[in-house]
This record gives C-alpha cells, sequence and structure tokens, in this order.
C-alpha cells in the first residue's frame, strides 16, 4: 500500500486524513545509529540533532511506497526546515501543515481551514475524493485503536507490561498499516489478561516526559537501571492515544477539536499547562519521580524546564532533567545522574 | 586628510542624532512608569503600531538586550539566567533579558521594568513566545500571543488568504484584550496618524537604502546597525522620521558628491543575520580590507512596507487587514525560494562583490536554511558567499582570531575575482 510520510515533532498530523485518501500514514522517526553527515549539509549541526536524524535518511532514500509527504509545525524546526525537504526530495506531494500554536476558537476554525487545504491538496495530486464517510470510518478505526493502547497502557501501572513494550506498540501503530495494527493490538491486549505481573522489588516508578524519544533502547536503558515507566507525556506515549475523536460530529472539525484538546505539549501555547498534566498523571499514577528528557538543542523543553523544576521542588515531587544526545554510546555517559536519581527516589 | 575629517566621513553626522532619539524612547518609558500609563513588552516583528495607537508605551526588550550587550554586561546577565536554569543553547537575546531583570538593571544598562502586559508573536521565531511566557509567569502579568502561520516554498493563494483571515482575527481580538486589561480604547483617527507615521519612516529607510546602491557606498553599518532601532521601537512616532530624513539628505549629498563612507571602497559586501552587538568594532575592522557593508537583510527587514500588494491607501484605511499582511511577507522570514531570489536580486542591484552569512548559534530559525542559501548564491549565480559561526550577544560563542581570519581569505578571494 502507498504511504504519506510524516514529518512532525509533535503528533498533531490528522492521520484520519491520510487513511481517508486511501494512504498508509507513516510518521518518520530517527535512526540513532545514524550520524546525519548528509543532513549536516543543509543544517547546522547547533540544531536539534533528531529532524535532522530524519532528514539524512529523506535524503539517502525513502520507503519506495512514500508518495508524498506531511510536514505539521511543530516547534521552529518544522516550518523552516521542511522548505529544505522540498529542497532534496522530488515527491508531486508535500505539504505543510501549519498546526495552530493556540488552541482556542480562533486557533480551532484556522485549523479547520487548513485540514480542509490539506483534503483540497490531496485530492489535486492524487485524484481521489476524501468523503466524509470515508472519514468517519478512518476516526472509528484510529479510536478502536486509541482506546485499546490507553487499556494495555494501564497495564504498566499493573506492572504487567514493560514501558519499552509499550514503547514498541505505539510506535507501530504511528507507521504500520492500521489494520494490522488494530489486529496486533487486540492479541496484545488478550495475551496480556493472563500475563503474570513482575516484582516490584527494587523498582523505581517514573514519569517520563520530554523531547520525542523515539528509541526503544533508551526505554531499555533506563529499566536495566532499575526504572519503570508506568506512565508518560510523549508523542510515543498517552499523546498519540489519550483522548478519543468525537465520531458523532462534522469529521474535519472533529479531528480538528481532538488535536486542539488533547493533552498539551511545550510547543502549544500556553506550555506551561503541561504541568497540569504532569501533575494529574503523578497524582493518578503515584510515581516516584519524574525524568525530562530534552533532546540536545530541543527548544522548546529548554525553556520549560526551569518552571517545570520550580514547580516540582514547591511539590517535593523528584525530578531530573537531563539533556542528551541521540546517539546510543551516549546513554552510558549518563548513568551516574541517572544512578544518583535512583540512590534519591 | 586629517584623521578628524576622515572619522566624520565614515559614520554620518545626522546619526549621531539617533542619541537623541532613542534618549527621547526611554524617557517616555520612564515617564510612562512615572505616570502610571499602561506599558508593554513587545517582541520585534509584532505591530508596535496598535499598542501606540492605544496609548501604551512598548518596550522592546530585544533592542535593550543590544544595549546589554554593546555596553559588555550581556555576558553577566547570560550567566545569571544559566544559573537558573536556562540552557547554554538558548537565545542569548532571551538569556540578557532574564539576567537584567533578575539584576534589576536600569534602563542604560538593557534593563526592563515590570510591564503592564506582554505581546508576542511567532512570526519570527517561536523563542518570543516562550521568553514572554517565562517571563510573563515570572512577574505576573498579562501575555497576549499572536500566532503565525509560516509561509513555506509551496504556499498557495487559499493558503495566504485564511492565514491572513487568522492574523486578522486575533489582532482585532488582541484589541479587546488591551482593553480588558488596560481600559484604553482603540480610537481610528489615532491609528491612522500612526500608521501614516509608520509608514513615512519605513519609506525613508527604504530610500535611505536606495541610497546604499551607489559607488561609493555614503554610509556603512555604523550607520544602520544603530539607525535601525527606532523601526522597531518607534513605528509611529515623528520624531525618528525627521532624523531618518536627516541622514537622507547627508547621505544623499555624498552620493551627489561621488563620496563614500571609506577612502577606498574595494569591495561589497552583503551581511545576513544579527551583528553581534557585543563586538561592533568588528565591522570597522573591515574597512582593514577597503570593505563595506551596503547591504544588512537585518536592518532593511523591519522597515516593513516592502509587499507591492500593502499600498500607503490599505495602510491608513484597513491597518489591521494591512498588518495581517505585512506579518506574512517581510525579509526576515522569507522561504527559502524568496529568500534565494532576493538575495540574487539584491547582490545584483547594490553591486556586491561577496555575501557574509551568520550562522547565529542564538537564532536558529534564521540560520536555519543558509546552508542552502548560500550553495544556490555560489553554484547558480556564481556569487561569493562565506558563513561565519557566532552569536549575537553571547561574547563566549565568538572566536574572533578564527573570524577575522576566515574574512582575510575570503576577502583574498574576491580580490584574486576582481584581477581576472
Amino acid at each position: 500500500m502507498q504511504k504519506i510520510g510524516i514529518f512532525d515533532s509533535g503528533v498533531e498530523t490528522p492521520e484520519e486524513i491520510v487513511m481517508a485518501a486511501g494512504f498508509t500514514p507513516y510518521r518518520f522517526f530517527g535512526d540513532p545509529t545514524l550520524q546525519p553527515d548528509r543532513a549536516n549539509e543543509h543544517i547546522p549541526p547547533t540544531h536539534c540533532i533528531w529532524t535532522r536524524n530524519l532528514l539524512e535518511q529523506a535524503i539517502k532514500g525513502l520507503d519506495e511506497n512514500i508518495v508524498g509527504i506531511i510536514g505539521t509545525h511543530g516547534c521552529d524546526r518544522t516550518n523552516r526546515e521542511f522548505d529544505i525537504w522540498i529542497e532534496c526530495l522530488n515527491l508531486d506531494f508535500m505539504f505543510f501543515l501549519n498546526s495552530p500554536r493556540k488552541r482556542d476558537n480562533l486557533a480551532l476554525n484556522f485549523f479547520i481551514n487548513d485540514l480542509k487545504e490539506l483534503i483540497l491538496r490531496l485530492e489535486e495530486v492524487f485524484n481521489i475524493e476524501i468523503t466524509p464517510g470515508k472519514l468517519k470510518d478512518a476516526i472509528i478505526t484510529t479510536n478502536k485503536i486509541r482506546k485499546l493502547l490507553k487499556e494495555i497502557s494501564d497495564y504498566r501501572k499493573k506492572l504487567v507490561l514493560k514501558g519499552s513494550e509499550f514503547h514498541e506498540l505505539v510506535k507501530n501503530a504511528q507507521y504500520q498499516d492500521k489494520n494490522q495494527v488494530l489486529e496486533n493490538l487486540e492479541k496484545k491486549s488478550e495475551e496480556l489478561k493472563s500475563r503474570a505481573p513482575f516484582s516490584e522489588k527494587n523498582i523505581k516508578k517514573i514519569l517520563l516526559t520530554g523531547s520525542e524519544i523515539d528509541d526503544t533502547e533508551f526505554i531499555k536503558y533506563l529499566e536495566s537501571l532499575g526504572f519503570h515507566i508506568v506512565i508518560d507525556d510523549l508523542g510515543v506515549g498517552t499523546k498519540y492515544f489519550w483522548n478519543l475523536v468525537d465520531e458523532n460530529s462534522e469529521p474535519i472539525e472533529a479531528l480538528a477539536k481532538y488535536h486542539l484538546t488533547k493533552p498539551i505539549n511545550s510547543i502549544k501555547y500556553p506550555s506551561y499547562e503541561r504541568f497540569n498534566v504532569l501533575q494529574k498523571l503523578i497524582e493518578d499514577y503515584k510515581v516516584d519521580g519524574v525524568i525530562n528528557i530534552a533532546q540536545k538543542f530541543c527548544e522548546p523543553v529548554l525553556y520549560d524546564h526551569p518552571y517545570l523544576n520550580k514547580k516540582f521542588k514547591e511539590l517535593e515531587i523528584p525530578y531530573l532533567f537531563i539533556e542528551a544526545t541521540y546517539n546510543r554510546e551516549s546513554y552510558n555517559q549518563l548513568s551516574t545522574r541517572f544512578s544518583a536519581f535512583a540512590e534519591i527516589i | 586628510m586629517s584623521k578628524q575629517k576622515t572619522e566624520h566621513r565614515k559614520m554620518l553626522n545626522a546619526t549621531q542624532g539617533l542619541k537623541n532619539v532613542m534618549g527621547r524612547h526611554f524617557l517616555a518609558i520612564e515617564q510612562a512608569y512615572r505616570d502610571g500609563k499602561p506599558t508593554a513588552w513587545a517582541t520585534s516583528g509584532s505591530p508596535v503600531e496598535l499598542l501606540y495607537a492605544m496609548d501604551i508605551q512598548p518596550i522592546l526588550p530585544e533592542n535593550s538586550a543590544t544595549i546589554s550587550a554593546a555596553q559588555k554586561y550581556s555576558r553577566d546577565f547570560i550567566e545569571i539566567a544559566e544559573a537558573e536554569g536556562f540552557s547554554y543553547d538558548l537565545c542569548s537575546y532571551f538569556k540578557t533579558n532574564v539576567g537584567a531583570v533578575i539584576s534589576n538593571a536600569d534602563l542604560t544598562k538593557g534593563g526592563t521594568g515590570k510591564p503592564t502586559f506582554m505581546l508576542s508573536t511567532d512570526v519570527i521565531c517561536d523563542t518570543h513566545v516562550n521568553w514572554f511566557e517565562v517571563q510573563a509567569e515570572r512577574l505576573k502579568v498579562p501575555h497576549y500571543t499572536l500566532d503565525i502561520p509560516h509561509v513555506i516554498s509551496n504556499t498557495n493563494n487559499r493558503q495566504y488568504n485564511y492565514f491572513k483571515k487568522y492574523i486578522s482575527e486575533q489582532l482585532y481580538d488582541f484589541l479587546d484584550f488591551i482593553q480588558e486589561v488596560t481600559g484604553n480604547e482603540y480610537h481610528e483617527e489615532r491609528a491612522k496618524q500612526v500608521t501614516q507615521n509608520s509608514w513615512d519612516l519605513s519609506m525613508v529607510w527604504q530610500d535611505i537604502y536606495e541610497l546604499r546602491k551607489a559607488v561609493p557606498c555614503p554610509m556603512s553599518t555604523r550607520d544602520t546597525f544603530g539607525g535601525l532601532f527606532p523601526l522597531f521601537t518607534m513605528p509611529g512616532l515623528k520624531e525618528p522620521i525627521k532624523l531618518y530624513k536627516r541622514m537622507y539628505r547627508e547621505a544623499k549629498k555624498r552620493v551627489d558628491s561621488g563620496i563614500g563612507a571609506l577612502e577606498q571602497e574595494d569591495f561589497r559586501l552583503m551581511f545576513e543575520g544579527i551583528p553581534f552587538w557585543y563586538n561592533l568594532k568588528f565591522f570597522g575592522m573591515l574597512e582593514r580590507w577597503n570593505s563595506i557593508i551596503v547591504y544588512e537583510p537585518y536592518t532593511y527587514a523591519f522597515s516593513k512596507y516592502m509587499n507591492p500588494k500593502v499600498t500607503k491607501e490599505m495602510v491608513l484605511s484597513q491597518p489591521i487587514e494591512a498588518m495581517s499582511e505585512l506579518m506574512l511577507s517581510f525579509w526576515y522570514i522569507y522561504d527559502l525560494k524568496t529568500r534565494i531570489k532576493k538575495f540574487e536580486e539584491t547582490v545584483r542591484e547594490w553591486k556586491i562583490d561577496g555575501v557574509l552569512l551568520h550562522e547565529n548559534l542564538s537564532c536558529r530559525p534564521n540560520s536555519c536554511g543558509l546552508y542552502d542559501l548560500k550553495r544556490h548564491l555560489m553554484d547558480d549565480y556564481d556569487i561569493p558567499c562565506l558563513v561565519i559561526s557566532s552569536d549575537m550577544n553571547d561574547p563566549r560563542k565568538m572566536n574572533e582570531t578564527q573570524v577575522i581570519n576566515q574574512i582575510e581569505s575570503f576577502i583574498e578571494i574576491l580580490r584574486k575575482r576582481k584581477k581576472k
């Protein structure tokens, strides 16, 4: 099946529109074993390491089934860098979706217009028709996926499912065929019902937040140090499935509303509301501490850190902030700080 | 020629008047605080005219940060912000402002007092919004942000139209916000006067830029880097128009008499990016090689009325709609394709020999695309370019010796090209 690639530093792209157009939404993820040598010819090395990694892969050659790309506004990186993607790739369909930074009614109306434009451009370029019926069908499918993921996510809290295993499930859901995803999640859900919990001994229950963390090996690395991610606030995580799209409203408006009302991330305004999201998760999941990971040069997360630090101190919640580099060799260099944090909590 | 006369030729006499004009701006800020008049912090690229139109005294923290840097305080302020937990990699303007506020620095050192409210926009960068969000929380003041859609190389007219609509709606919403916070009302007549002044100010600045096409060039960055400030801080007032007119007249005289800012002008350069405010003498150092910067997109960008669709008539009769259009179309935010085209045209019209591109460690939106811009200018148009890596406000991030060596080699390349 043909795919539409998604370059999105959050999870703000309405996959349902891509599905209704007859394509598989294929979100791009980084490869931390890769050096962004060719991307560095386009983007200075002091810019977001993750988006450079994505560009590197794009320049080296995308999956041959990818027939177009949607770049979605997240942070500063996306709009300026999307011009470079246009420069480097030869695809007929390259659309930049201006996911608004604000979340009020004016922003909602604007986003509805931008989604309509996305639909129009897909229809024009691929000579297809995206009907409300097709959109509704897609919404029903993605909602099923969201419900299953939320249900499965809770097995982390019950100490049945490791954070790394769950991370992989969410990641797969963002680039594999949705029917296949649904089937896999249904099987997993069944399997988990009879899986025995693991021992709580020596486990530190963590809320993981920060930049986009798409390397499952990083989660495994945290687990090797005794941390268990019971809950997260990430794109490859709860942000992808926490709420549902209203299936009874006009579909485009429902999709826009869904994206503008889901738990806020650092790139939206006011980003400080993210603290409220985190606080609620901390209370609901009774975590021992919070780990906030900023990928090197990830400005939105860097701006939020001092505020979060202050607020967590006030609440006496253990909080660790780490600026990390996107390569696996660097993970071990962080072990002293992680170990010290584990001692504290 | 005596040394004194040479010095006079380098900077326009009229530019000396900038001190008075900017001094009046800072006096107005102090007066506003004394009188209890509403004040607002505003980021560059935001419609400062609306603040003047509603009798709000604007304060531009970026402008203040440059003052800190020029007076060698920025490093200390930045380190104070870093001690608060703000990363080494974040914007140095932002950190300068955080440090200056914590230090309670006065206006002359780049301090900015607590305003009645803050106005930010992400038209130039996301940092502007984050910056004011941080400071609004710390100072406990209301904050309004304008969310500006981003135009990229393949944005079409349909999109342009609903982009503009979204901005207009926010601007009207912002007027309500001001009224709610301050009680001040929007008066159409006053707005008309302000926009008229803003238009006039920008037009004179653009006329000054036209004079810089002359060989030899009548003025250098000694006039423009500082000369830019009224465009940021006082668009809507009459005083800076008089200053710009004086600058124009003097520069015109030089052009008519064939006098340049340099004794001998061998190389004409363009400088893309924000200058290193803590090391302005660097730009004077270019004169060592008889080189002069004749165009800076940065200082030109803020004479905002350069979109042919935005006429004076439109600015006066529909200021909100005109501002919405302008916020989508000015030099500093051009998409890559338009940026390349504009650079090529400018190099041709201003007879530029080479382009210096500042890869600013603090301003990622501006330095993104710089490598592709350079490649196109060099490969497609045979325009020599040099990328310099540094920072606008953080002196720790400038390796002066390395930059000078790079420029020296670059000038040699230009010299060889001229001999061919």
